[in-house]
């Protein structure tokens, strides 16, 4: 995975990505589309890239020419627009500059519609690369493609039977996509004591395919089953035909079912192979820390006997005391690490297994010996869950939070020794009481305090009643005069409670940033992206990052970005899963404008003296109908929050006022904005007639009831320290 | 060849009785009781009398050493300790008068049936020291005049001298009357607080054999903890399990009917019970038994040897390869598997057959089918649907793969993690609660229906409200928390010393499983791990016995204990050392089920002819013969499909998925068929809710339901496909008897079979119709009268 911090890459794959929008005729447009009765949906329609056939591509060999592979696109509102009088195709990019994509061009010199030839050039690293349009709405969301060091085919022939069996062969990844109500076959010829072990990767490539792996004999009937997304590990009872069957676990399919099949040829007794490159997961994010070894310099002993127990030392001068890696294996495995401790040391314990991937839920409980009683230990403190910054929503029927699970089920705390003596740590799995998986890793850290934080964000999402989850997938594709909030969640570690500062740098031009700091002590921020009225259309990787203040030096650290894999529409029978998206893309000057503008006309910053009051004046753009005579407001920014819900006027805002005194805000330089939610009137822009899936295309979309998240712009205020005149 | 109802003690069968408004048990017993206060005397000088006839019979028909038995045991009886020596104690004499005489009954006055006009006593009587509160206290003390004491309103009422709606429960001056209106005289006290306690009570005698048609009295004793013992036959209540085969009135004696075969009478006094098992024999001689193939066929044929039941012979190759087909795989073998197999002239193609059965995967789709409506794998929302897949696939692989049965209840009773990630968290979705957790282990994998002990102490069993709360216990470190999927937790072991807080008396109750205490459990360690150690420990009476029992009426269709998943001292099973030997062997072989499904197969006994000679045709218990039952909904649908030559198409599953295959019960509410079929719905864990009766919805659907039309007549179906084939009619007419009944025709099936194929058809106007369409209607009648044929529609 590319560094987060690295520049764009994007804006260098992608010249000529600075193109400005007939804005004008657009707006026309929009106002005078029809408006016919249609239902209300949740959020503007955005870019997004679902599929890529093949999910992944072999890459050349060092010093050999460029791998060319066609590659066809599919998604949601991924048209081009019209440049100087000519369509312009969406443009397939990237996150390594060595993957570059062209439309591909049918007989006639157009392009041919979702179509590119990607070339990949030997420098790129194999896993997983981010693959995005851009399109006439701006940039979309990224789909991973991989780049592997197998050959690769791709299955696109039915093969719903043993008859239609498609033939693997080992270290040949083969790229195929499962079809509803149907399983897979391939075949396989294996010799007697042949081992083969069968990865099949989905989840991990985003795929809404929970992958069933079968291995049948040469009649077809079943052997062995896999259904957990593990890897399927058979040896040869005899030469003959096995079948390989895949299929979605309840049946489902089409093309956002993908997958990439390995069959890997492995010697019996060999330990598994690494499995195929995977997306991470969101609470990944928080781990590890900054300047953390890779590797742990220890291995728990793994002592068969469940009685066992690890002398270790605490060196009181040692900033890492201990840093062990271990395992919960075998089942109900209860590791135990014995230790003597001083009164008054303060030890911070951290455990990762969860963020390491493994299916896991840690616990640890510290016990003292309790002096002259024999083996009896006294509880002194336990540690479970890191909890989450932000309590995600249920994802019941109503959306009552954001849906990203930013906490974890590993543990994080702190040990505070008030008397001298024996002590005893005992790490266990709260899911491992029946499972034998010797995949199920921890690591155990024991540290002096090394006070720091780790940040993710996601755009803000809409508050949910009808379980409707269209607005999950949110590439960060601007609309003119638009504002999109970053809701930013903040693990704090080792006692740090310092404010966070959140800045967001290598915007593209046309786009400004402004963060609404994490206060001291709490774990939750905004950022809001703001889009000039006309700004030129381009893109940009940019870098979200937090400072704190620790021991008295500026860190910075960066703030990974979170996204849905899929929009999801149901999210009763199709529970979403959000990943961390390696770079971070922003892009305006789409072909549409935001429907609404919300701002404040005082000159900025507005100065007010602590303990004062100020008045907001407020100033609503509309760019279409909007439903409703008035919104209900409410306050985002550190310390504002607590300022009373109001309702906002459609037709004539009327100012808002704030008193500093009940607010309690102190001097200094602070951010504030408003939000609601509004229903607008919206009628997607005709793209143009030469796209190639727009010829003929005479009637005008219709126009529909959009519900779509409206942040205002920031208002920035100054507070100054109160004169002794101003406070008796 | 489902049981009655009356055949059992079973709570929800009473629980039934009582919903169709029949009367109760309780009412019954206690009318025989108030006659058999009147008659106590009567039957005591009665008693030598029919004992000594059933002696005569016994010593014509047996010989004498059971006679000397039975003698033994009536002059081993204790002389009755005289009430009228001592003050009437209120917990040793006047509840049992009370429980005798019906008053503390579920319909009557037990406060489990909410006590008729607020009059509220324990069931049967089990709490004496609330029954004494709720007698003399309640009510303003208005029950119960010391002052006039045969004027208190509780023997007005018994006796119906005043409006009573239980009508007469005692007679006055009747030995119960007596002693309630002695203990009013003596100021209606405790009584003496010096009595013993009661340990036991034994009944004699406690095995018999006796001829059909005989009577047998039977004593209650009971003995107390300071080694006294008292007769309370006139106190105790009385049961039998059978009452086709015995009746027993209230004053304990029991009148055998004609058939043949053993029954269980339960004695039941102040919660203890005790069982008397006798043996009506048949009688007949037997000769020629074959050479046992296994143990069970040894202690089957010991067991008819004794009741003088005769075997059937042993059934043909067609049969047992139909048989074993349907009972490992959930089908019936192709036309071209039946060719083959009865051409097969290998002396061990049976023994072969079956490893070919467990080999396949149709063995763990069968199963898995049988465990997931046990485990309520049941959709009650479109978003169950992938947890209820994965729970299906977790039980079917796990079948696939032979894992160990003690692995499979170990992994499902302590399940941790998430559905996706461990199936068989998928059972904590539907069983949320301790209580519901506790009472389907038990009912499921030890045979224990404890449900009772929940509210008071189990009527039939030594459970107590401890023995249940103990058991919770173990569930009671449960840790939920939800997850993104609605309706789903993700199950953990919440940290905590496991304890159950009895809620009526508010103790903390620890883990204890079933009469075996459990040493302290650490906070830190998951009880459920203890409580699947102790599910799998050598002597542990119930798991092993619980599975070989469900297993046995799977594949002879009656458990060795009936219904299976009640196993309990009061009542026994007919044939005990074959199910302590089949649970020895299962636990011996390490809880496989593979070879326990071999070992079943393997023997004689399974193997015999579901055909009954005169002597053993109404024999129930002995496994003399196959008994025959009617296909499961899921296997007939599958069965008519495969003859038929077309498939059912099931919603989002790949065309052929088979009604075996079917991940969970919501496609129940798609196919009329299995709704009328009885495909259980997952809402218990008794097998009972699958309906195995016939009925006459069923016959109407198989004679004229468009499904079955649809499959005869289906487009490239098997009598489209034959009508166009160009090959002797007698070919035909072979492959659909083998295709349906896996045998050959006889010649007179031949001829007639071939006959309806040539007959000539007229269409609706009247105009003979073509000659390959009228075959395809007269195959497609022959077939429709297969399929509604006995031979087709039951496994024989």
């Amino acid at each position: 995975m590319p560094s987060i911090l690295s520049v764009p890459r994007f804006r260098d794959a992608a010249p000529g990505a600075r193109i400005l929008c007939a804005l004008g005729l657009l707006l026309a447009q929009l106002c005078l589309a029809p408006q016919p009765v249609a239902a209300q949906s949740v959020a503007l329609p955005l870019p997004r890239l679902l599929t890529l056939t093949p999910a992944g591509f072999q890459r050349s060999v060092a010093g050999s020419e460029p791998t060319t592979i066609e590659v066809k696109v599919s998604g949601e509102n991924l048209d081009g627009w019209e440049e100087g009088g000519q369509y312009v195709p969406p443009q397939l990019l990237f996150s390594h500059p060595g993957i570059t994509a062209t439309a591909l061009l049918s007989a006639e010199g157009k392009p041919e519609k979702d179509r590119y030839l990607v070339r990949v050039a030997s420098e790129v690293p194999s896993g997983l690369h981010d693959a995005r349009m851009m399109t006439a709405l701006g940039i979309s969301s990224g789909r991973v493609c991989t780049a592997s060091d197998h050959p690769e085919t791709l299955r696109t022939d039915p093969a719903a039977d043993v008859s239609q069996a498609f033939p693997l062969a080992p270290g040949i990844v083969c790229n195929a996509k499962a079809t509803a109500q149907v399983a897979d076959h391939y075949r396989l010829e294996l010799q007697t004591g042949q081992r083969v072990v069968i990865d099949c990767a989905a989840r991990g490539i985003e795929s809404k395919l929970r992958p069933v792996l079968i291995l049948a004999d040469a009649t077809g009937a079943d052997l062995v089953a896999e259904r957990r997304g593990g890897l399927l590990d058979f040896t040869a009872p005899a030469p003959s035909t096995y079948f390989v069957k895949i299929h979605d676990l309840s049946f489902q399919g089409g093309p956002e079912f993908f997958y990439r099949l390995l069959v890997h040829d492995l010697p019996v007794g060999a330990p598994l192979p690494a499995r195929q490159a995977a997306v991470e997961p969101v609470l990944s994010f928080s781990w590890p820390p900054v300047g953390f070894p890779a590797t742990a310099p220890a291995q728990e002993s793994e002592d068969p006997d469940p009685a066992a127990v690890q002398q270790v030392t605490l060196a009181a001068d040692a900033a890492v005391a201990l840093d062990v890696a271990g395992r919960f294996f075998p089942a109900a495995d209860v590791d135990t690490y014995q230790f003597t401790a001083e009164a008054g040391q303060i030890w911070w314990i951290e455990v990762a297994s969860e963020r390491l991937g493994a299916p896991t839920n840690p616990a640890v409980v510290v016990q003292r010996s309790l002096p002259g009683a024999g083996l009896v230990w006294e509880d002194t403190a336990e540690f479970s869950d890191i909890a989450a910054p932000i309590k995600p929503s249920t994802n019941h029927y109503a959306y009552d939070g954001p849906p990203y699970e930013s906490g974890s089920a590993d543990c994080l705390g702190k040990l505070e020794i008030k008397e001298t003596g024996s002590y005893r740590l005992q790490i266990r799995d709260l899911f491992g009481g029946t499972r034998d998986d010797p995949q199920a890793i921890y690591r155990l850290v024991i540290r002096k305090a090394a006070p720091d934080f780790a940040l993710v964000c996601w755009p803000l999402h809409m508050e949910l009643r009808n379980g409707d989850r269209a607005a999950l997938s949110k590439p960060l594709a601007l609309r003119g005069g638009g504002t999109v909030s970053l809701e930013v969640a903040a693990i704090r570690r080792d006692g740090f409670d310092g404010p966070i500062e959140l800045a967001v740098s290598g915007l593209p031009e046309g786009v400004t940033a402004t963060g609404l700091r994490i206060p001291a002590g709490a774990t939750r921020g905004q950022i809001l992206l703001t889009a000039a009225e006309s700004p030129p259309r381009a893109f940009a990787g940019v870098a979200i990052s937090g400072k704190g203040l620790i021991n008295g030096q500026s860190i910075e650290r960066p703030c990974r970005l979170a996204g849905h894999c899929w929009p999801v529409r149901d999210g009763w029978s199709e529970i979403p899963f959000p990943r961390l998206i390696p770079e971070t893309l922003v892009s305006a000057g789409g072909l549409e404008k935001a429907p609404l503008t919300l701002r404040s006309t005082a000159p900025e910053p507005i100065e007010v003296a602590e303990g004062g009051s100020f008045t907001v004046p407020l100033e609503l753009l509309k760019r279409g109908e909007v439903s409703g005579a008035q919104f209900q407001m409410r306050v985002i920014g550190a310390g504002f929050e607590q300022q009373p819900g109001f309702e906002l006027n459609v037709a004539a805002p009327a100012p808002v006022t704030f008193d500093l005194a009940k607010l309690k805000i102190p001097p200094g330089d602070h951010v504030l904005a408003f939000i609601t939610s509004a229903v607008t009137k919206y009628a997607p822009a005709a793209v143009t007639k030469l796209a190639p899936d727009a010829v003929g295309e005479a009637q005008p979309p219709a126009a529909a009831d959009v519900a779509e998240i409206l942040v205002s712009q920031p208002v920035h205020v100054r507070v100054t320290p109160a004169t002794k005149e101003a406070t008796p | 060849m489902e049981d009655s109802p009356e055949h059992s003690w079973g709570e929800p069968q009473w629980t039934l009785r009582l919903r169709k408004g029949r009367i109760s048990k309780g009412i019954r017993s206690a009318r025989e009781t108030e006659m058999g206060f009147a008659s106590r005397r009567q039957r005591s000088q009665r008693f030598p009398q029919t004992a000594m006839a059933a002696m005569a019979a016994m010593v014509a028909m047996l010989g004498m050493p059971l006679v000397v038995c039975l003698m033994g045991s009536m002059v081993t009886a204790a002389a009755p300790e005289a009430p009228a020596d001592r003050p009437v104690s209120f917990v040793d004499d006047v509840v049992p008068f009370l429980t005798k005489a019906g008053c503390n009954m579920g319909a009557c006055h037990a406060k489990a049936g909410s006590g008729q006009n607020g009059f509220q006593l324990s069931l049967l009587g089990f709490q004496p020291e609330e029954d004494f509160e709720h007698l003399t206290k309640e009510a303003r003390g208005r029950r119960l005049s010391t002052a006039a004491p045969e004027q208190s309103l509780l023997l007005l009422k018994a006796t119906a001298e005043v409006p009573h709606g239980g009508g007469q429960r005692m007679a006055p001056g009747s030995e119960g009357y007596e002693t309630i209106l002695r203990w009013i005289r003596e100021g209606a006290g405790p009584g003496p607080t010096d009595r013993p306690a009661l340990a036991s009570v034994v009944v004699e005698p406690a095995t018999c054999t006796l001829p059909a048609g005989s009577t047998q009295p039977l004593r209650a004793i009971a003995r107390y903890a300071d080694g006294s013992q008292r007769d309370v036959t006139a106190l105790a209540l009385f049961e039998s399990n059978d009452r086709a085969r015995a009746e027993v009135d209230a004053a304990g004696m029991v009148h055998l009917g004609e058939i043949p075969g053993g029954v269980a009478v339960m004695v039941r006094f102040q919660g203890n019970v005790a069982v008397a098992t006798i043996t009506i024999p048949r009688g007949a001689p037997l000769r020629d038994l074959p050479e046992p193939r296994n143990f069970i066929d040894t202690l089957v044929f010991e067991r008819c040897r004794e009741v003088g039941v005769p075997l059937s012979a042993e059934c043909d190759d067609a049969t047992f390869q139909r048989r074993v087909t349907l009972d490992i795989t959930g089908g019936i073998p192709t036309a071209d598997a039946a060719a083959e197999f009865l051409t097969n002239a290998s002396p061990d193609k049976r023994d072969r057959l079956i490893e070919s059965l467990l080999a396949s995967s149709a063995y763990a789709d069968w199963f898995a089918n049988k465990w997931t409506a046990l485990l309520k794998n049941r959709r009650d929302d479109a978003s169950d649907t992938v947890s209820n897949f994965a729970f299906h696939s977790w039980i079917r692989d796990g079948l696939l793969a032979n894992k160990p049965y003690d692995r499979f209840v170990r992994e499902l009773l302590a399940a941790t993690g998430t559905i996706v990630e461990n199936p068989p968290v998928a059972w904590y979705k539907r069983v949320k609660e301790p209580k519901e957790q506790l009472e389907d282990v038990a009912q499921l994998f030890l045979g224990v229906r404890i449900q009772c002990a929940q509210c008071h102490h189990h009527p039939f069993e030594r459970w107590s409200q401890d023995d249940y709360h103990g058991l919770a216990a173990y569930f009671s470190q449960v840790g939920r928390r939800p997850t993104s999927t609605r309706g789903e937790d993700l199950i953990f072991h919440k940290r905590g010393v496991a304890a159950f807080t009895n809620p009526k008396s508010g103790a903390r109750i620890t883990p204890s499983a079933l009469g075996t205490p459990e040493p302290t459990i650490p906070a830190d360690e998951d009880p459920r791990l203890r409580l699947a150690d102790w599910l799998v420990r050598a002597d542990n009476p119930f798991f092993a016995r619980a599975l070989v029992n469900r297993y046995w009426k799977h594949f002879l269709g009656r458990g060795l204990i009936e219904p299976e998943d009640d196993l309990r001292d009061t009542n026994p099973p007919t044939n005990p050392l074959l199910l302590d030997a089949l649970a020895d062997h299962f636990r011996a072989s390490k809880f496989d089920l593979k070879d326990l499904v071999r070992t079943i197969c393997r023997s004689r006994v399974y193997q015999l002819s579901a055909v009954p000679t005169p002597d053993n045709a109404s024999d129930l218990q002995n496994f003399s013969h196959f008994l025959p039952r009617r296909l499961p909904a899921e296997v007939l649908l599958d069965s008519i499909d495969k003859v038929t030559g077309s498939t059912t198409t099931f919603a989002n599953l790949p065309a052929g998925t088979r009604a075996i295959a079917l991940p969970d019960t919501s496609y129940n509410r798609s196919s009329p068929f299995l709704q009328v079929f009885g495909r259980p719905d997952g809402q218990s864990v008794c097998e009972c809710e699958r309906v195995q009766s016939s009925s006459l919805s069923q016959s109407l659907h198989l004679l004229s339901a468009a499904d079955i039309k649809g499959k005869l007549a289906a487009d490239a179906g098997r009598a489209d496909r034959l009508s166009k084939e160009e090959r002797p009619d007698p070919d035909k007419v072979r492959e659909l008897f083998l295709a349906a009944f896996a045998r050959e025709p006889s010649a007179d099936e031949m001829v007639q079979a071939c006959g309806v194929i040539a007959e000539a058809r007229l269409g609706a106007d009247g105009q003979p119709l073509p000659d390959q369409q009228a075959r395809r209607e007269n195959l497609e009648d022959l077939l429709w009268a297969l399929l509604n044929s006995k031979e087709f529609l039951f496994n024989h």
